[in-house]
């Protein structure tokens, strides 16, 4: 697990999302995983990457961010070295102070790494003092003023607060392990190609033998193991300096070569404190990092629908098909009357008994010399005896309700070469009072329309 | 050729809401349902599948059209009950290339080829005698059926209905697709389950992960409400000045942007809501979110090397505060935190008047500091409860629609809906994650997942 899994998880959601069938068929491939949401995703990617563009936008970003680590790691390198130079600079007059390299090899690592432990505590937020305040955070902010394509694609990753907290957190205690080496390299420099004579010197009313205990404390880890690497009370009286006067303690220039055995108490100092603890520290911050890519390789837009996609099985319960899109005849029957006659030669109802008929026709005030039922519960040979025995003008029952069926319109077609004129009644329930509603007038009518039978009109 | 699986036909009369039936039951808008007969002209397959599984299959089907002339032809052949369904795959045989037999054909093809019947009625209109020809082809099929009586307007002729059905089939259940309930549709399945007996299982099967789909569907509503709440109560809307301070129109035009990216987020999260229920063809009308008596407040702001004044100014005097926690130690106290004092006040002070002037340093072109007119995130309480309201409303009422609707929705939200869902102990738990998706503080995944889970139970408690 490392950035580019996470930034071709990324660039992958946002162009090249398979579909969610390919994702479900992936995630059965993989059901022995689906405890982890984390190693479907890894696998995921794993499968999918290949539909990244190259350049891979990991492979920018990546490379961009290991040229700005190993620009900063060189900068810190020689800080160090050069720092350590500095400190142990001596010209033979006066010999080094111990405890400005002690300050630099001991308290600033335990105070930054005190600082790092706060840091880490509150990596989640996204207003960080305590990131902000790392050397590391405003080296990187100046090298980001030099104009690059990939600083601007770099700002479009969603990054969350917390990730990019350890990010910083982890580069700080990488700098800041190199920074040490460069120490350690300069002090190991400096001893083997200069006679260095350390001594100690402060202003506080500090003992050699409280100043021995001190050191004993600082050595604890390994003064039991390495005891020739802890400064003995003896040497530390050799080497108490004052330098009112500048003249030179005589004992201190008789036990000159003993000042030199210093170097081995620095030595370890830095390599425990400033290197070892800063290297633990530095392995720490790999898990933390670690465990805040986990956190946004989760929380990524798209990563819970993915995993979704992934374990839910798919349930459809619509069609596979597109349905023919049916065009209905919006426009209106031209053929239409209002008003019925008072008389027609035949009354015919469509699916209606001969005694209903004879009641809408009481009901409408209309006579007719014959009335038959025809549809319904009719064999078509009735239907045809029917049509043959009518003539004239035909008054047409029809339930407004029902749609006019093919079986309606086969019989209609057989009657209008019949006779003469045909007037088609959609009538209502009798809870509707016989009246057909404008709705189911416009569906005959559009009927009708597709039919062009000039002999028939639609009662409205 | 049979299936494997349960296969159900919904056939009937034209015009008596078969597609309605099917689309509610498929969850499908795609259905055309039209008052004009004849709008289904071909058998539609509606399979449930379970990735890619057929687990039952529903056919849509165009009504009978000319049902006397089949059921003559079918009459001409005497032979005994047991060999009435031959005579009936004869007349397919025989009529598939025939154009005015294409919808009795496209009918009984599924039931032939061993699917259930559903027989539809409209139980709103009276019962008539031309719907026995089609009965007695279905009878003809030897295939199970059952008959179900739809109401498609107020009248209620469902008795007569009964009476008549009782003759032809042994099963007759009520079910009105626009109004049924989830719970509705699934004793309708247990129904069809029981037209054969080694359907039950199958299709109690079915039911169980057609309630898993419904639970996914209450879980993906609420992820996306949440969404749809953390990224309009925490969206910040900046716009870089080229001047010192904005002038109004920027601070209009900054308010226009902001308030088009919220609108945008709630026409995004609805869409998306509207898929999950499969409503994809829906039309809807409703009132645009409106920021009336929401104050939003743009304010000028600038930042140095990605900091603001206030992070530069904690920045410098930690880190002053540090360097003078160093000199402290190495007095051994002695100092009395005095180094640490002078430090943070040295570090903070030369932060906060440094500021400006460090902003305007240019560096390669490129100034150090950036000016720009912020708007957001959300300061107004409210707004995130009008949102939310206006969310939890569409979802509800998206859910409860039915798919046989063709209608543009009307979304009008009433003034109790929000007493239907919230009391102070919800108020109040919900205040707390708006609270979190306000500050700038970036909201975890979990925090999200609990955020979640509140909003499904209100949307099952609105919805169930």
């Amino acid at each position: 697990m490392n950035l580019k899994n996470y930034i071709d998880f990324y660039a992958l959601l946002q162009s090249h999302k398979p579909s969610r069938e390919e994702n479900r068929a992936f995630g059965l491939e993989i059901e022995d995983v689906n405890y982890s949401p984390f190693k479907q995703i890894l696998l995921w990617v794993q499968k999918y990457e290949g539909r990244l563009k190259k350049p891979l936008l990991s492979q920018q970003i990546g490379s961009y961010l290991y040229g700005l680590t190993l620009t900063l790691a060189i900068l810190a390198f020689l800080l160090g070295l050069f720092s350590g130079m500095g400190l142990l600079s001596y010209s033979g007059h006066e010999p080094v102070n111990v405890i400005y390299f002690l300050a630099m090899v001991v308290l600033l690592p335990l105070l930054t790494m005190i600082l790092t432990f706060f840091s880490m505590l509150k990596a989640g937020s996204s207003h960080s003092f305590l990131v902000h305040i790392s050397p590391a955070f405003w080296m990187e902010r100046v090298l980001q003023l030099l104009p690059k394509k990939v600083q601007h694609t770099l700002k479009e990753l969603p990054l969350t607060p917390q990730l990019t907290n350890w990010m910083l957190i982890k580069r700080s205690q990488l700098l800041a392990l190199l920074f040490s080496l460069g120490l350690l390299v300069s002090l190991l420099g400096m001893v083997t190609t200069k006679d260095i004579a350390f001594a100690w010197s402060t202003t506080l009313q500090v003992s050699p033998q409280e100043f021995h205990s001190y050191l004993l404390s600082i050595a604890f880890a390994w003064r039991d193991l390495f005891p020739w690497a802890v400064p003995s009370l003896e040497l530390i009286e050799q080497s108490q300096y004052f330098r009112l006067g500048e003249n030179l303690d005589m004992s201190m220039i008789q036990n000159a070569s003993k000042l030199g055995e210093w170097w081995k108490f620095l030595a370890f100092t830095t390599l425990f404190y400033a290197i070892f603890l800063r290297f633990t520290l530095w392995l720490f911050t790999q898990w933390g990092f670690r465990y805040a890519l986990l956190k946004s390789f989760l929380s990524l837009e798209g990563s819970t629908t993915l995993l979704r996609e992934m374990n839910e099985p798919i349930i459809s319960t619509a069609s596979p098909k597109e349905e023919q899109l049916f065009t209905s005849h919006e426009k209106q029957y031209g053929m239409q009357i209002a008003k019925l006659n008072s008389s027609y030669d035949v009354t015919l109802g469509w699916a209606m008994s001969s005694s209903e008929l004879t009641v809408l026709n009481d009901t409408m005030q209309v006579t007719s010399k014959d009335v038959f039922e025809v549809g319904g519960a009719n064999s078509l040979s009735e239907d045809s005896a029917i049509i043959a025995k009518s003539q004239g003008n035909v008054l047409f029952y029809v339930k407004s309700w029902e749609p006019p069926t093919m079986d309606f319109v086969d019989f209609l077609e057989e009657l209008v070469i019949q006779v003469e004129h045909v007037t088609l009644t959609p009538r209502g329930t009798s809870n509707e009072k016989y009246i057909a509603t404008q709705k189911e007038l416009e569906m005959w009518g559009r009927k009708l329309e597709t039919l062009h039978l000039k002999k028939v009109w639609l009662k409205i | 050729m049979t299936s494997m699986h349960p296969t159900f036909a919904v056939v009937g009369h034209p015009n008596k809401g078969k597609s309605s039936i099917v689309s509610t039951l498929a969850f499908d808008d795609s259905v055309q349902i039209s008052d004009t007969p004849g709008t289904t002209t071909k058998k539609r397959s509606f399979p449930l599948t379970v990735d890619g599984k057929v687990l039952y299959e529903l056919f849509d089907t165009p009504g009978f059209q000319r049902a006397r002339r089949v059921l003559a032809w079918l009459e001409k052949h005497e032979v005994p009950a047991s060999k009435k369904h031959e005579v009936v795959l004869a007349f397919i045989e025989a009529h598939k290339d025939d154009e005015r037999f294409n919808d009795e054909v496209q009918l009984l093809e599924p039931i032939m080829a061993g699917a259930g019947i559903i027989y539809v009625v409209d139980g709103s209109k009276p019962y008539g005698e031309e719907y026995e020809a089609e009965m007695e082809i279905l009878r003809w099929t030897g295939q199970p059926s059952m008959a179900l009586i739809n109401h498609i307007g107020e009248s209620d002729y469902s008795q007569e209905w009964k009476r008549a059905l009782g003759h032809y089939f042994k099963m007759v259940r009520t079910f009105n697709p626009m109004l049924a309930t989830f719970s509705q549709h699934l004793l309708l399945l247990e129904s069809m389950a029981q037209l054969k007996e080694e359907w039950i299982a199958p299709v109690n099967h079915s039911i169980d992960l057609f309630k898993a789909y419904h639970e996914q569907m209450f879980e993906r509503s609420a992820n996306a409400i949440a969404k749809l709440m953390y990224k309009s109560l925490s969206h910040v809307e900046q716009f870089a000045l080229t001047q010192d301070d904005a002038s109004k129109e920027e601070r209009e035009q900054i308010e226009e942007r902001y308030q088009v990216v919220l609108r945008g987020l709630e026409q995004t999260s609805q869409k998306q809501i509207e898929q999950i229920w499969n409503h994809h063809h829906l039309e809807k009308e409703q009132e645009s979110l409106t920021f009336e008596g929401v104050d939003l407040f743009s304010k000028e702001s600038a930042s140095l090397f990605g900091l603001t004044r206030k992070e530069l100014l904690i920045t410098g005097a930690t880190g002053g505060a540090m360097t003078g926690a160093g000199i402290d130690l190495m007095f051994g106290g002695g100092t009395f935190l005095l180094g640490s004092t002078i430090g943070a006040v040295l570090g903070g002070s030369s932060a906060f008047f440094g500021f400006n002037e460090l902003s305007d340093v240019k560096v390669l072109g490129k100034s150090l500091g950036t000016n720009y007119l912020e708007m957001g995130p959300m300061k107004n309480i409210n707004f995130a409860y009008i949102l939310l309201n206006r969310t939890l409303f569409h979802t509800t009422k998206i859910a409860s629609h039915s798919h046989a609707l063709r209608e543009i929705v009307q979304l009008k939200m009433g003034r109790t809906f929000t007493e239907k869902w919230m009391d102070d102990t919800l108020r109040k738990s919900l205040e707390k994650y708006h609270t979190l998706f306000r500050s700038k503080d970036e909201v975890k995944a979990e925090v999200l997942s609990e955020y979640e889970v509140l909003i499904k139970d209100v949307l099952k408690h609105l919805i169930d």
